[in-house]
């Protein structure tokens, strides 16, 4: 008898634990959808939560609500590889009545994968979401990526708006977070902070994010460029970059 | 012939360059906005976009601008606008690090021109203050100001703290020099250099560092420049 048609999804944010992944999908239905709730959807404001809170989060709790009854479970990363905001989110998402599942990626579960996308000439918004579809497809690309030489990085998480990859050359490695997650390594503080000091860095954070303390460290200690973001891009970040990658 | 202008069409001011006969116009940015018609060949600034055949980046001008001007090595350069201050440092007439004040400590300029037309201040006069508040941002600044004010402090004081505490950020901001060279109306300010000049050395570029980098950007070669359509 085949199962009636449903329009559930099972929401997650951050990197949770594989194995978490996996176990909810078994519980909940493994042919529900996974939706990334850090990603810019269009959900409408909630209201929910302070202006001056990390859009990434916004994104997390508006999504959430604007799917509401569709969303079968939430399984919210809040471990170190997040953040106390990611923690915050998943109890007060409890208390608006989602079913939450907590995960927290040991130490133990940090995998070694192989850095593809991150040195690939590859469009970096093309690089970012292959990184991070990794997260709930681990496999191999079909198709094979030649690393290149860099010309520039790119530090952060995967931005609110993309518009600011688009700006970046096909030679721009990717750093940061979005490294760690590509190595399966999401709270790996070294990696996370290793990068090339020959090539010029751009280090982008949202605004309101503790990252934001390492990407002024790192950009001050290597002449790189810190960029934070609120919401969407102005002219005048995208400019500033531009400029960087131009001058320097 | 026509003229061939082009334009730093900044926030609040903006700077039009006649390449043929080399006089520099200085108008208002509202004014500007009134003239529909306004074309470049061209254009740079905030309000720049789609008023030059050609935009250029507000930075690379800047620094472009400077590398035209200063023969030094060795240089830090700031551009204090109305709206945000832009900032480059070269080494070896290389760009070393260059940064862009968008969002804290925004329209300060514009704010310090608000207050002086509100209060009649004559900046050419203005006195500096040993004193300054915090210019967080425009509207945190004039909040100061009116607090100042409140307790007793004349306009023109309160003023001049406020552009104290503008001077300590963009010094702040730049990394604390011992040495720099200003971009911008503020070149103008015998109160901004003086207060700057508590802090470090300061040569006044003018308002015109901008244009100079668009100039520089335009390669007679390939058709661009002085003179070369009717």
């Amino acid at each position: 008898m085949m199962s009636a048609p449903t329009d559930k999804v099972i929401g997650y944010y951050g990197f949770p634990r594989r194995s978490v992944l996996r176990e909810t999908r078994r519980s909940f239905g493994p042919a529900l959808p996974l939706v990334d709730l850090d990603v810019d959807r269009g959900a409408p404001d909630s209201g929910v939560l302070p202006g001056t809170t990390c859009r990434i989060i916004a994104n997390i709790m508006d999504n959430a609500i604007e799917l509401g009854g569709r969303l079968a479970a939430v399984v919210a990363s809040v471990g170190e590889e997040k953040c106390d905001r990611g923690r915050h989110a998943a109890f007060l998402l409890e208390r608006l009545g989602f079913t939450v599942i907590e995960s927290r990626f040991p130490a133990t579960e940090l995998e070694d994968r192989p850095l593809v996308y991150s040195r690939a000439r590859l469009a970096l918004r093309d690089k970012v979401n292959r990184i991070m579809e990794s997260v709930v497809d681990p496999s191999p690309a079909a198709v094979g990526f030649e690393p290149c030489a860099p010309t520039h990085g790119f530090w952060g998480v995967p931005p609110h708006d993309f518009r600011i990859l688009d700006l970046f050359p096909p030679t721009t490695h990717a750093y940061g977070w979005v490294r760690c997650v590509e190595a399966g390594r999401p709270s790996d503080l070294e990696l996370e902070c290793a990068i090339d000091e020959r090539v010029p860095t751009v280090f982008f954070t949202q605004s309101f994010c503790a990252k934001q303390e390492l990407a002024h460290y790192l950009a001050e200690k290597h002449r790189g460029l810190a960029i934070d973001c609120h919401g969407e891009m102005n002219d005048s970040i995208l400019a500033k970059v531009e400029a960087f990658l131009k001058l320097s | 012939m026509r003229d061939v202008q082009i334009a730093d069409c900044g926030s609040t001011w903006t700077k039009i360059l006649d390449l043929q006969t080399g006089a520099l116009e200085v108008i208002t940015t509202k004014e500007l906005v009134r003239r529909r018609n306004a074309r470049f060949e061209m254009a740079t600034g905030h309000c720049g976009r789609g008023r030059g055949r050609i935009y250029r980046n507000e930075l690379i001008a800047l620094a472009e601008g400077g590398l035209a001007l200063v023969k030094d090595k060795d240089f830090s350069l700031v551009d204090v606008g109305g709206r945000d201050i832009k900032f480059v440092r070269l080494a070896g007439r290389k760009v070393e690090k260059l940064d862009w004040n968008l969002a804290c400590g925004s329209t300060t300029g514009a704010t310090l021109e608000l207050l002086g037309n509100y209060y009649d201040i004559d900046f050419r006069l203005l006195r500096p203050s040993e004193r300054w508040v915090n210019v967080t941002c425009g509207v945190f600044g004039m909040e100061r100001v009116l607090e100042q004010i409140s307790l007793g402090s004349s306009p023109e004081e309160s003023v001049a703290m406020f552009l104290h505490g503008l001077v300590r950020n963009v010094i702040d901001f730049i990394g604390r020099p011992e040495h720099f060279y200003l971009s911008g109306g503020f070149c103008e300010n015998p109160c901004f250099l003086e207060t700057a000049g508590r802090y470090c050395r300061v040569s006044p570029l003018g308002r015109a560092v901008l244009l100079e980098g668009l100039k520089k950007a335009i390669d007679p070669g390939k058709g661009l420049a002085f003179g070369a359509r009717d």
